[in-house]
């Protein structure tokens, strides 16, 4: 019952929010992958870059490469729009299932009447600051045509960055005394063990086409935290909403007598 | 009496385990999720969400 009513309000959320962050990025972040594609493209019809361009991508795992001919990929244009969309939608649905669990978890801990769309507002702020801000900081967004370190060893950072951010937020906020400044060891670890970097993002590419591509960098940084920001306050909100309309009634069937929630 | 008890109060902590497997249960049906849109090292996968993986800052390529 209660899963149930978990994975409806997720799906219901991520769908709303995955339609709305896709119709902003169309707008500011689309366009500044587009034109780095352009460039991209520039740095991989010239012979010499080749191997500077490769040789900091995972060749270990050739299947997942980026331009493994044999793969299938969208076409350019409403294909690739709509697979855009797809992703948005069901990562937004992902994130959903994460967040509206955890508030889920804090109305019942708490045993009151605490998740709202406000209250989700802020659950939906912290949640952008563990999974864009704190892993960006290390890994900062990048445009396609960027070389940076071995693909396995950024994820593994991002993922501990993310659990870090979000386990150290958790403990300032919910562990009571002196124990809750533990949370600030966690939020700085990371950062502690660094992470995996190159150097020469763009020496693929000629310094005219490099300079415009950290320019690019600059600009992209700023859309995607904007549209992320966006995304994040809206799956926030909503599921504050979702869970106080739709998983509060399950919740009260677990046992809790009527009288408390009067 | 036990349940009066917890009014003013955080539950007991036996209120985390009744909902402990649903949520648990969640929170990985969305892990499990994001990393198949996002982390996936599947060269289809990479392709289809290539534009989601760089907005939202998952590592990519």
């Amino acid at each position: 019952m209660l899963f149930r009513r978990i994975v409806l309000c997720a799906l219901f959320v991520g769908v709303l929010a995955g339609l709305l962050v896709s119709a902003v990025q169309h707008w500011q972040v689309i366009p500044i992958i587009a034109a780095a594609e352009v460039f991209e493209g520039s740095a991989e019809g010239a012979e010499a870059a080749e191997p500077a361009a490769t040789m900091a991508h995972d060749h270990d795992h050739g299947a997942a490469h980026v331009h493994d001919e044999a793969a299938w990929e969208p076409e350019d244009g409403t294909e690739r729009h709509v697979w855009t969309l797809i992703a948005n939608v069901l990562t937004a649905i992902g994130f959903s299932l994460v967040l509206i669990a955890a508030i889920t978890t804090w109305e019942h801990l708490r045993g009151g009447r605490v998740a709202s769309a406000r209250s989700g507002l802020v659950w939906g702020a912290a949640a952008w600051l563990c999974v864009f801000a704190a892993p960006s900081l290390g890994l900062p967004p990048e445009i396609p045509g960027t070389a940076a370190a071995a693909l396995d060893a950024r994820q593994t950072w991002w993922l501990i960055a993310v659990l870090c951010s979000a386990t150290g937020l958790s403990v300032l906020a919910f562990v009571p005394g002196r124990l809750r400044w533990l949370g600030i060891a966690l939020l700085a670890l990371p950062y502690a063990l660094g992470a995996p970097h190159i150097d020469g993002a763009f020496a693929a590419y000629s310094d005219e086409v490099a300079r415009q591509m950290e320019v690019l960098t600059g600009q992209f940084a700023i859309a995607t935290a904007i549209s992320s920001a966006i995304e994040w306050l809206a799956l926030g909100s909503l599921a504050g909403w979702a869970v106080a309309r739709w998983v509060r009634p399950a919740l009260a069937t677990l046992g809790t007598p009527a009288t408390a929630r009067a | 009496m036990q349940q009066q008890a917890t009014l003013q109060i955080a539950r007991p902590k036996s209120a985390l385990l009744a909902i402990a497997m649903p949520v648990l249960t969640a929170v990985l049906l969305g892990a499990v999720i994001v990393y198949g849109v996002g982390f996936s090292h599947i060269a289809a996968a990479h392709n289809a969400a290539h534009d989601t993986r760089h907005s939202n800052v998952f590592p990519c390529h």
